[in-house]
């Protein structure tokens, strides 16, 4: 469902070029899990940027469902973003003054659903991702920061995006919450056909997912997954 | 959550900066609204002043502007002359009197100081009018007014004056018209029956006669001759009614001189015609006998609300663009402040225009905040800023005591019946106290329109200023989220 080809993106900074991502290629079919690891500053998160069109390659190209990004003018790119992908910032990168209800209504707003339907959707939202019912109306900056790292998930999650890309989505999050956040994306995976390629340094995450990668000086290569045996007969 | 909200809660993030923004905006919102409001209620009275002038010019005899005397007077072949001229409606002689009371008059002769200041006993280089004596006293008291006239006079008054009245005015009319053409308003009794003969019936202003308890069949005296109140009428000003309308024979007759004309009111059937009927006048009677003006020297009065009207509109535009400017750099920043948060709403899919529409809101809650506390300030301030306009520039135009401009203002104001042979001396009381009253009379009230059509204005640059930022907006990508703040 998800292709990418000969992806490049090159930074300069001062007279030296770097190539976070170096002429990367793979494919995702729907209702992959996915998992990317990688040392501090291999490219992940420029990859994922990418692949969510925040960002536009130096060459190469991403093809979704057989269209290509690079084809695609800045509104309809804006349209993919909110349509067809859910993306977990790895800060977060929540509206500090709306309150955590409002930030995850935010894309619903601007896919034009009710305000009712899109308050109830919320709500249910925080509470799959174990958000206190009585810290949804309360504003971002008076939340902690695993309590943030959820409340970005739940937006990610807003518009039932058919691709979920998630940079350290359990990065701040102490085991318990963390395996939650784990057990959820992977259901959606299983339940829902949804694709989610999530960024971690996570152990116990990358060996749940179906499939790994590893990013090293902007070159991908795919690794064997040590699934516990306890996950594969589930 | 909508735009709205959004843009209301952005508004006031920061609530000391919005604060100060908001009290920015106010000052050049309330300037703009005071400044509006000054050149709204100058312009009615500018239009109020045209429409009375209208389609009316004066004649008076070449070389008496300005109450300077001089000149041979107008004679009733002029006035034939006059009403030949094409387009020329009607043509109405008019020979002014002083009036002096008669106890009044002796008191001060007794007491040697009626000739002292130049006050009001014939003006210096004027044609020592007649002064007739009479049984009226004037409804205005000399006071601070005629004091004051004396200091701005160039003549020392003296501290011992006795308290006195002015002296009326009495003015011989061809036709039921005061001196600037209008037909008079009687508001009691009739008319004078045939302008053109003589009679001893009078035309009272409304304040004279109470002053001196006349009412219609009355009578009072000039030069020991009774004349009857036949009818009361309302100027509509102070000094208007602080007069008396015999016919214009009959006032030939006590000034001594028949068959002259001190000026001449001419009627030209259109607006568009007055200034060809103008040149027209002034070919057929000859520049060196007769001077024709226009409004009766309210160019003057006019040129000076002109310059105030000029003034506050600049002033207008002046504030108005400042608050645009205001909310232009406010939202530049704001903008380049929240470049990562904006980053954010486009990577979860939000389109330009509905972020730009963000802005722009966000902008018009300042301007309403900033408009609605301007508002307040402008209705304190303009009443205020107006008078002070109005004063400023009266000041100047009556300080130029050049051969009658401000003589000229006052002519306009109060009677420009007073024709030049010298009738008035300049200095009167009338002069200024007629200029005061036609500029004071500006009154600025905030009426509710004017303030809209402001605030419409300033909504209208908000937008306008707001528009460059929001669409800065659109310039940035949404990969500013992965950007460090
Ligand atoms: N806009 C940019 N200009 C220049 N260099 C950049 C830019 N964005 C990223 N880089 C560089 O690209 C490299 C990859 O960055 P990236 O954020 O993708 O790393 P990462 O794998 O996500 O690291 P981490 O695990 O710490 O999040 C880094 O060396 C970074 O400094
Ligand atoms: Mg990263």
């Amino acid at each position: 469902m998800i292709e990418v080809k000969n992806l490049v993106r090159t930074f300069n900074s001062g007279d030296r070029t770097i190539k976070p991502v170096n002429d990367v290629s793979f494919e995702l079919g729907q209702g992959t899990l996915a998992s990317i690891v990688g040392k501090s500053g291999s490219g992940k998160s420029t990859l994922l940027s990418l692949l969510g069109a925040l960002d536009k390659p130096t060459s190469g190209d991403v093809v979704v469902n057989g269209v290509s990004l690079a084809s695609m003018p800045d509104a309809k790119l804006t349209e993919y973003r909110r349509r067809d992908i859910g993306f977990v910032f790895q800060q977060f990168n929540l509206i500090p003054n709306l309150s955590a209800v409002d930030n995850v209504m935010l894309p619903m707003e601007f896919a034009g659903i009710r305000k009712a339907a899109r308050l109830q959707r919320a709500k249910e939202l925080l509470v799959q991702v174990q958000l206190d019912p009585d810290k949804h109306a309360r504003r971002i900056n008076r939340l902690s920061g695993g309590e943030q790292q959820r409340v970005a998930i739940a937006r990610a999650l807003a518009n039932e995006p058919k691709l979920i890309l998630a940079d350290e989505p359990t990065g701040n999050l102490d085991e318990q919450t963390g395996d939650h956040i784990i057990e959820l994306l992977s259901s959606l995976s299983r339940d829902h056909n949804t694709t989610i390629l999530v960024v971690t340094h996570d152990r116990a995450l990358a060996n749940k997912t179906d499939r790994r990668f590893r990013l090293q000086q902007g070159n991908l290569t795919e690794e064997p997954v040590h699934r516990p045996v306890v996950s594969a007969s589930a | 959550m909508s735009v709205l909200a959004r843009s209301v809660g952005n508004a006031f993030r920061n609530k000391v900066r919005t604060a100060a923004v908001v009290a920015v905006l106010a000052v050049a919102i309330g300037l703009a609204l005071a400044m509006l409001v000054a050149n709204q209620a100058v312009a009615a009275k500018v239009q109020e002043l045209n429409a009375s002038v209208g389609t009316v010019l004066t004649v008076n005899p070449a070389g008496g502007q300005g109450f300077e005397g001089g000149g041979e007077p107008l004679t009733a072949e002029q006035a034939a002359t006059a009403a030949a001229v094409p387009n020329v409606s009607a043509v109405v002689g008019t020979q002014s009197l002083r009036l002096r009371n008669a106890s009044e008059a002796a008191a001060q002769a007794a007491s040697g100081t009626g000739a002292g200041p130049g006050g009001w006993q014939g003006g210096p280089g004027g044609q020592a009018a007649a002064s007739l004596t009479t049984s009226l006293t004037a409804a205005i008291d000399a006071g601070t007014l005629g004091g004051r006239n004396q200091a701005v006079n160039g003549t020392t008054g003296t501290a011992t004056q006795p308290d006195r009245s002015l002296p009326v005015t009495a003015t011989g009319i061809g036709a039921e018209v005061d001196t600037t053409g209008k037909v008079l308003t009687i508001t009691d009794g009739t008319g004078l029956g045939d302008y053109t003969a003589e009679s001893s019936s009078a035309l009272l202003g409304t304040t004279l006669a109470e002053k001196n308890s006349l009412t219609v069949g009355s009578t009072f005296t000039i030069t020991d001759q009774t004349y009857t109140v036949a009818g009361l009428f309302d100027a509509g000003t102070t000094f208007g009614n602080n007069a008396v309308y015999v016919t214009l024979p009959t006032a030939q007759t006590l000034a001594g001189l028949p068959g002259e004309l001190a000026s001449m009111i001419v009627t030209v059937d259109s607006l568009e015609n007055v200034a060809s009927t103008k040149t027209a006048l002034e070919t057929a009677l000859g520049t060196d006998k007769a001077d024709v003006t226009q409004g009766q020297n309210l160019e003057t009065a006019l040129s000076s609300l002109g310059s105030v009207k000029n003034i506050s509109l600049i002033a207008f535009i002046a504030a108005l663009g400042t608050a645009g400017l205001i909310i232009l750099l406010i939202m530049v920043m704001l903008v380049r402040e929240r470049r990562r948060e904006i980053g954010v709403l486009k990577a979860i899919g939000a389109p330009n225009r509905t972020i730009g529409l963000q802005f722009v809101l966000e902008a018009l809650v300042l301007a309403a905040l900033g408009s609605a506390v301007g508002a307040a300030i402008a209705s304190f301030a303009s009443g205020g800023i107006a008078s002070a306009l109005i004063s400023t520039n009266s000041t100047s135009t009556t300080a130029a005591p050049t051969t009658g401009r401000g003589a000229a203002m006052a002519g306009a104001a109060w009677g420009p019946g007073l024709p030049g042979g010298g009738t008035f001396p300049r200095g009167e009381a009338g002069p200024f106290g007629g200029a005061a009253q036609l500029l004071t009379s500006v009154t600025a009230s905030a009426s509710p329109g004017v303030i809209a059509a402001g605030i419409g204005s300033v909504f209208g640059v908000a937008i306008i200023g707001a528009l460059v930022p929001a669409l800065l907006t659109a310039r940035i990508r949404p990969i500013e989220v992965l950007r460090g703040e």
